[in-house]
């Protein structure tokens, strides 16, 4: 086996290992941790590597959580069926969105699919007894199905490996022709356009993959803390994925990932130092890595690496 | 009829909000190309700096006024220093200053609700509570405040941007950068001047609407949204399509919750449906630049 494949296969096996070890609090750490680590990798995709600014990743999170947890509890669908059903709801109404929506440029594509998120919140906020309304939904279960106790390091489990799932339908869609496909729209349009790219299908493509892996990541999320409410789905989170995104280094996986570790567990650190001004700091951060550091912090490993890979070859 | 009347009297009021905020975006948007999602955040801090300088220093409103509206021009201006030259300077690319401003978003809210704190303030009615009744329309002595300065200030704006130099400066820099720069204007400047006033017509928002509403560190997020709805509504090409797209926004959200038959908290969805219609069917908004075919 070679050495890529092997430091693969060891990040698959400490991932599940921490699942199964980490109890309690650092547990329910541990399960957000991965989540905003697969929106990320799936947000970083569809505005890092397709360029298109989204701003409804999160409201599509939202709708795969919501979507899971109505056809289950209030329709009273077997949780298989509603697992199918959220995910197919997710694609659809991403299609939907996509369509006209990708014909938008820049930010213009960012206010549109916010207000189709701001539209999701007012739903599930006005949605009486179906969504819970404020209060959200609460007491229900996945017990008993596939033999997966929702609670637990056996449901971490589940979460890790949705991220790995995730991140295994991202490399390769970024590893085919599709992904230089994206990678040629975001750079040039008219270039992409000129050498056969068909842009409309490209872009469409990236949204609802891309959308559908965020909703999928929110029916594992329904079940992690067994209760919902719209506050978890509103803008804040989505300018946090933002701000992982770029400050990790926009466009590339590891820069995903990383942004997503270092920002996740910066405000746990540091709350005992700054309390809730967190975001403040966050804001700076945002700001400096966009003047400074256009790369991100991988960026910077980059450089470290190489620097001691110079190093290496001098000795 | 009169109840329908008193209704519009309240569109008026908050449509020329809303197309105050507009008219920020659209001075920043339109010599840089920049969609500055911090302007709801400037109007925001234009109504701080109303809960300082009028509630908490009690200065009357002829002094008070002026300094909110320079307050929060100086915050435009350094935004553009902090934020938006350092990235024109260097060639990044077209998103960067929209990401950057973005944060800088954040910043503004952040650094507001510490040194404001997270509760609810207030500012006087200039005018108290009195009512105005001109015929059979009647509204609050603040509504009919708001209508009047928003249309002189409207009517400054038109007349800088139609009949001075440095108006036709910023047109020529509108419709195209690199010619401009060639002819002597000086694009940084141009670019300064733009937050400068951007921030200085957010703010005066800010101040006009601190009296009608309680002034709280998350109100700048949902006046950005608006205000860009009514952007996009009216056009980005002219100045007076902000006030009009501003007047229709909140015509169709007062007379949604108003009159339709369905629960006031669904109608809040209405701005966002219209905002979505229009960037879809259309983009340009109602009035077309001057010139554009």
């Amino acid at each position: 086996m070679s050495r890529v494949w092997l430091s693969w296969l060891l990040g698959i096996v400490a991932i599940v290992a921490l699942s199964l070890i980490l109890e309690g609090y650092v547990g329910n750490l541990y399960r957000k941790l991965l989540l905003t680590v697969a929106l990320c990798l799936s947000f970083n995709y569809l505005f890092g590597i397709s360029g298109q600014l989204a701003f409804s990743h999160i409201a599509f999170y939202g709708i795969g959580a919501y979507g899971v947890v109505i056809l289950t509890y209030k329709v009273g669908l077997p949780l298989p069926l509603a697992i199918i059903g959220a995910v197919i709801s997710c694609g659809l109404l991403s299609f939907i969105v996509a369509v006209p929506a990708t014909r938008l440029k820049g930010f213009y594509l960012a206010l549109a699919t916010l207000a189709f998120a701001q539209l999701f919140n007012v739903l599930l906020l006005q949605g009486g007894d179906i969504t819970g309304g404020p209060e959200g939904i609460s007491g229900f279960s996945a017990k008993g199905y596939f033999g997966v106790p929702s609670s637990g390091g056996a449901y971490t489990v589940v979460i890790a490996g949705i991220l790995i799932f995730t991140f295994a339908i991202l490399l390769l869609l970024d590893r085919s022709w599709f992904g230089r496909a994206c990678r040629a729209i975001r750079d040039n349009e008219a270039a992409a356009e000129a050498m056969g790219v068909n842009i409309f299908r490209t872009k469409v493509a990236a949204f609802v993959v891309t959308s559908t892996l965020s909703g999928i990541a929110g029916i594992s999320y329904a079940f992690a803390d067994n209760y919902i409410n719209p506050t978890v789905f509103t803008l804040e989170p989505l300018f946090l994925l933002l701000f992982m995104i770029i400050v990790g280094g926009t466009g590339r996986h590891a820069g995903a990932i990383l942004g997503a570790v270092v920002l996740f567990l910066a405000p746990e650190m540091l709350e005992a130092w700054i309390g809730r001004h967190y975001l403040l700091g966050f804001g700076v951060v945002m700001v400096l890595v966009i003047l400074f550091l256009p790369s991100g912090l991988i960026g910077l490993v980059d450089r470290f690496q190489d620097r001691l890979a110079a190093h290496g070859d001098r000795q | 009829m009169e109840d329908f009347l008193e209704l519009m009297v309240s569109v008026c009021e908050a449509g020329s909000i809303y197309g105050l905020v507009a008219l920020a975006y659209q001075i920043v948007l339109r010599p840089t190309g920049i969609i500055n999602f911090a302007a709801g955040e400037w109007a925001a801090i234009g109504a701080f700096a109303a809960v300082s300088f009028i509630t908490w220093w009690k200065l009357p409103l002829i002094i008070g006024l002026p300094m909110c509206i320079l307050a929060v021009g100086l915050v435009g201006w350094l935004t553009e220093v902090i934020a938006v030259q350092p990235l024109l300077k260097r060639d990044a690319p077209e998103l960067s200053p929209v990401l950057s401003l973005l944060g800088m978003l954040i910043i503004y809210r952040e650094t507001v609700s510490s040194v404001y704190g997270v509760d609810n303030l207030f500012v006087p009615m200039p005018f108290g509570f009195g009512r105005v009744e001109l015929g059979s329309i009647a509204g609050t002595s603040q509504s009919f405040f708001i209508i009047i300065t928003v249309v002189f200030s409207f009517t400054l704006v038109w007349l800088f941007f139609e009949r001075t130099m440095w108006g036709k400066a910023f047109q020529a820099v509108a419709i195209n950068r690199v010619a401009a720069a060639l002819l002597g204007i000086n694009l940084r400047l141009v670019t300064a001047m733009s937050f400068a006033i951007g921030g200085a017509v957010a703010g005066l928002a800010g101040v006009l609407l601190a009296p009608i509403t309680s002034v709280h560190f998350l109100m700048g997020l949902p006046l950005a949204v608006k205000g860009f709805t009514a952007l996009v509504i009216g056009g980005v090409g002219r100045v007076e399509g902000a006030l009009l797209g501003g007047l229709l926004l909140a015509f169709v959200e007062k007379v949604t919750i108003r009159y339709a038959p369905i629960p006031s908290g669904l109608a809040l969805g209405a701005p966002f449906l219209l905002l979505i219609l229009f960037l879809l069917l259309r983009p340009s908004g109602l009035l077309r630049a001057r010139g554009e075919q």
